[in-house]
């Protein structure tokens, strides 16, 4: 792999900036009657990446994450705002822009099945004009850091979900990219694979990459990211490192109930206790669990044995609070 | 659910699925377009070679009606299997047969409205002649060319569920006629060894009739041509049935149904 | 920025192995055009004159654009269903370059019609045909390929930006067969019709190729009285001036696309 540093940089400093980026889509609904109405995608979002910064946008679906990055990537044109991508406009300096940045946009697509990885490969690196005698070299090494080398002329349809990501992932290095952006690179993947690709993520960054990765896994974005911005309603709502999200809930444990004949009823309940910060509730079939997030700590184990009396209690954990929690309270209020 | 019941919604079902399919800006299309450029078409390739032109434009008019009973038929029959819906709709208690014929119903009252439009441009944009024609009788040539047609679609449509792909199907079939049926050229035109193939296809044998009606015979004259005609749909429609019921089977024994 | 011939070529390089992987999918978009040659071959039979040119020729072209106003016109929609339109897209190329790579493969397999028909002329038909310019054919032919294709990208534009365009394709196909004077001379054509011919790039181009294998057709083509040669030459050249405007509208047609896309996030008119 080629070492880049800052080969492309027009001197902002910043590898991505996103200033007031907003995104509204003009929607036409009905066929006998149409009604228009606008979606507020991204409402104001900013935030700047540095270079080799391997930076996290997390959000529950639906809160703009997609869109953002598309609007990086000059796929999309903002409504307002500017993004700036190595310094280069995206909405005016389009092709400066697309030829420095790889995308992998996830899921299982993004890939012409009916034939090989090599002519897959091939292709993008015909239409990102990577030099023809550096096109075979590269192909050959992104084929062999994936591990695709022996089925490498196998028609891409023959591949493992495994394999299709991280065919995924090569293409998106084919252009070998100062910056890359992997929109939930691990939604839908074996815990295994999952693994494998975020040890491949944190290669690309030790390589001088900058990423700039979505996530809704929290623990992912705590295990891989320096920066997470957290977006709710197509806006930011708290952007900082792991451990200073953290501290949003740092003065909380977390209380973790596992019963069985919980209802919304006692959720609502549990809502209404004045030190417990915010609630979260899986009901499931056959069982139900409860996480509530209070400063109390083992103190409310009182109040939870009294709401829950006409419930079976099987089990009451106290945790310290994760990510995860942080990003529940931030996200639900 | 009584046998009528069956019918008619499986006659409504295929009607709002085709245009939800082809929505109405194409049906449109197909009605008016399509048959008038293949009209125009072979007419005007007829004045180039010296042809009849007027057996070439009665020829078409009657074709006209295989693109609902026949091209349509194979696809919405074939759409089914691939829309995932079959195995829906097997898994239903609804009597077989009813289902079977009401989906291609609509399909043949759509295509003697093709037929009709056709003749109209046969007579006023090329032409044609239909002074002498016995009207009842090329009513009923044409309603039962349609009524024909729709078996041979449907028998063409159960074939494609061992198949992946209706569209070859009905683009093959749609347009062979053309070539057997005399439509453009009289059956007798055709190498000796192929000819026989020609009497597969009730639309054949309902291009003799029109053809006669139009020259003046009536109903009584035309009848026996008609009556081979019904024969060889029903026939058709019948094949076509068991087709279906053994795909069914077939599916219940392998429980393939999508997979084929 | 990656230079044009090299995506052009790489794309239609992709068609290719996509139509070696699936031949078949070919079939629907050629059956009309080979049915509608092998009755008209069948009706030119009985009668004397030199319908090899306009049977065999014919076929050729009615092929292409059989194949064109299908594969061509769905050619974006195809990126869609396969899931890689947005890398595509975003691709430092330019879609138009890639478009033109997937029309000019399309227009390429409808010319396969061509060689089916020549076989059946041949042997069933006992049609002769020998070429009186071999040099002349292959270029007039190359280039009414790339007439063809440049229509395929409009056509690719149009179907993307309105559905009801997408509704015309079926209805496309025979009115095209009739107007690019295929399988008869347009002369027998309504006057009113005429203009439709002649704006057409293609219809100069068979004219051209028509000259090509036979001499004697100039006293039938547009340019009566001249010599072939300058008569070739005056139709490769309307045919080129009207495929660089068509070139142009394409131009104009999917920078339409690529604005509609990033505003509206999506390719197709809902």
């Amino acid at each position: 792999m080629v070492e880049s540093g800052l080969r492309h940089d027009r001197g902002s400093g910043k590898a991505i900036v996103a200033e007031h980026l907003c995104k509204v889509f003009n929607v036409t609904r009905g066929i006998m009657h149409r009604t228009k109405s606008q979606v507020v995608a991204v409402k104001d979002v900013s935030f700047e990446v540095d270079y080799g910064e391997l930076f996290g946008v997390v959000g529950p679906n639906g809160a703009g994450k997609t869109t953002t990055i598309k609007m990086l990537t000059t796929m999309l044109l903002p409504t307002s705002g500017k993004a700036l991508v190595l310094g280069y406009d995206c909405t005016k300096e389009v092709t400066k822009v697309r030829e420095r940045i790889g995308i992998v946009l996830g899921g299982e697509r993004g890939l012409y099945t009916r034939v090989s990885a090599v002519d897959n490969l091939n292709y993008f690196a015909d239409l990102y004009g990577v030099p023809r005698n550096i096109r075979d070299k590269r192909v050959k090494e992104l084929l062999d850091f994936m591990g695709l080398s022996e089925r490498a002329h196998n028609r891409v349809e023959t591949y493992s979900k495994g394999m299709k990501q991280r065919l995924h992932l090569a293409r998106g290095l084919i252009n070998d990219p100062d910056i890359i952006f992997l929109d939930e690179p691990t939604v839908g993947l074996d815990p295994e694979i999952s693994i494998e690709t975020r040890r491949m993520i944190k290669e690309l960054v030790d390589k001088g990459k900058t990423i700039l990765l979505t996530t809704h896994y929290m623990f992912e974005a705590d295990e891989l990211c320096k920066r997470v911005a957290v977006i709710r309603n197509g806006e930011i709502v708290a952007l900082d490192t792991p451990s200073g999200l953290k501290k949003y809930v740092m003065d909380t444990s977390v209380v973790e109930v596992e019963g069985y004949g919980i209802t919304e009823k006692e959720v609502a309940k549990f809502r209404e206790v004045p030190d417990v910060m915010s609630v979260s509730a899986e009901l499931g079939e056959d069982k139900q669990v409860l996480k509530l997030q209070t400063p109390k700590g083992s103190e409310i184990i009182a109040e939870v044995q009294q709401i829950l009396k006409n419930s079976r209690i099987y089990d009451i954990k106290i945790k310290e609070p994760t990510l995860e929690d942080a990003y529940l309270r931030l996200v639900e209020g | 659910m009584n046998s009528f019941k069956i019918f008619l919604s499986s006659a409504v079902f295929s009607f709002r699925a085709q245009f939800d399919w082809l929505n109405p800006a194409m049906w449109l299309t197909m009605k008016f377009v399509l048959s008038l450029s293949q009209m125009a078409f072979f007419v005007f390739v007829g004045i180039f070679a010296q042809a009849d032109v007027r057996f070439i434009a009665i020829g078409n008019a009657l074709q006209s009606v295989s693109w609902n009973t026949v091209f349509s038929v194979i696809n919405i029959t074939g759409h089914d299997k691939w829309d995932g819906t079959l195995t829906l709709v097997l898994a239903t208690p609804a009597s077989r047969l009813p289902l079977f014929i009401g989906r291609a119903m609509i399909h043949v009252f759509d295509g003697i409205l093709s037929a009709a439009i056709s003749f109209f441009f046969a007579a006023f944009i090329f032409g044609v002649n239909f002074a002498r024609t016995n009207v009842a009788a090329l009513i009923v040539a044409v309603i039962l060319t349609a009524f024909t047609m729709a078996g041979f679609g449907l028998l063409i449509g159960g074939f494609c569920f061992f198949f992946r792909n209706p569209m070859v199907f009905a683009n093959i079939f749609t347009f062979a006629l053309l070539i057997f049926c005399g439509v453009n050229f009289p059956v007798q035109n055709l190498p000796t060894a192929i000819q026989p193939f020609s009497y597969i296809f009730p639309l054949t044998y309902g291009l003799t009739a029109a053809r006669n009606a139009i020259m003046g015979q009536d109903l009584i004259q035309i009848a026996p041509t008609l009556v081979l005609q019904l024969a060889v749909g029903v026939a058709l429609m019948l094949i076509g049935y068991l087709l279906f019921r053994s795909f069914e089977n077939n599916a219940r024994k392998t429980g393939k149904v999508e997979a084929v | 920025m990656p230079e044009t011939f090299r995506v052009i070529y790489s794309a239609f390089r992709m068609a290719m192995l996509h139509w070696i992987a699936d031949p078949q999918w070919v079939i629907p978009n050629i059956i009309a055009p080979f049915v509608f040659t092998t009755v008209a071959l069948t009706l030119f039979r009985d009668s004397t004159g030199p319908f090899g040119l306009y049977a065999v020729l014919g076929g050729g072209m009615m092929g292409m654009w059989g194949n064109t106003v299908y594969s061509s016109g769905f050619a974006i929609e195809f990126e869609k269903w396969q899931g890689t339109l947005e890398e595509v897209i975003v691709a430092p190329s330019k879609l138009i370059h890639v478009i033109t790579g997937r029309a000019i493969s399309n227009a390429l397999f409808g010319l396969t019609n061509m060689i089916a028909i020549l076989v059946i002329a041949v042997a069933g038909f006992r049609v002769s045909l020998g070429i009186s310019d071999p040099l002349m054919f292959a270029a007039s032919l190359l280039l009414t390929l790339l007439s063809v294709s440049a229509l395929g990208l409009i056509f690719a534009s149009a179907f993307v930006l309105s559905r009801s365009a997408q509704a015309l394709t079926n209805g496309l196909e025979t009115p095209l067969y009739i107007v690019s004077g295929s399988m008869f001379p347009i002369a027998l054509l309504p006057f009113w019709i005429h203009p439709a011919a002649y704006v057409l790039g293609p219809t100069w181009g068979i004219d051209a190729i028509r000259l090509a294998t036979s001499a004697d057709y100039v006293s039938q083509s547009f340019w009566a009285g001249l010599s072939p040669n300058i008569a070739i030459f005056l139709d490769l050249t309307i045919m080129i001036l009207i495929t660089l405007a068509y070139v142009l509208i394409a131009t104009v047609l999917f920078k339409l696309v690529e604005k509609r896309a990033r505003i509206t996030g999506t390719m197709v008119e809902a």
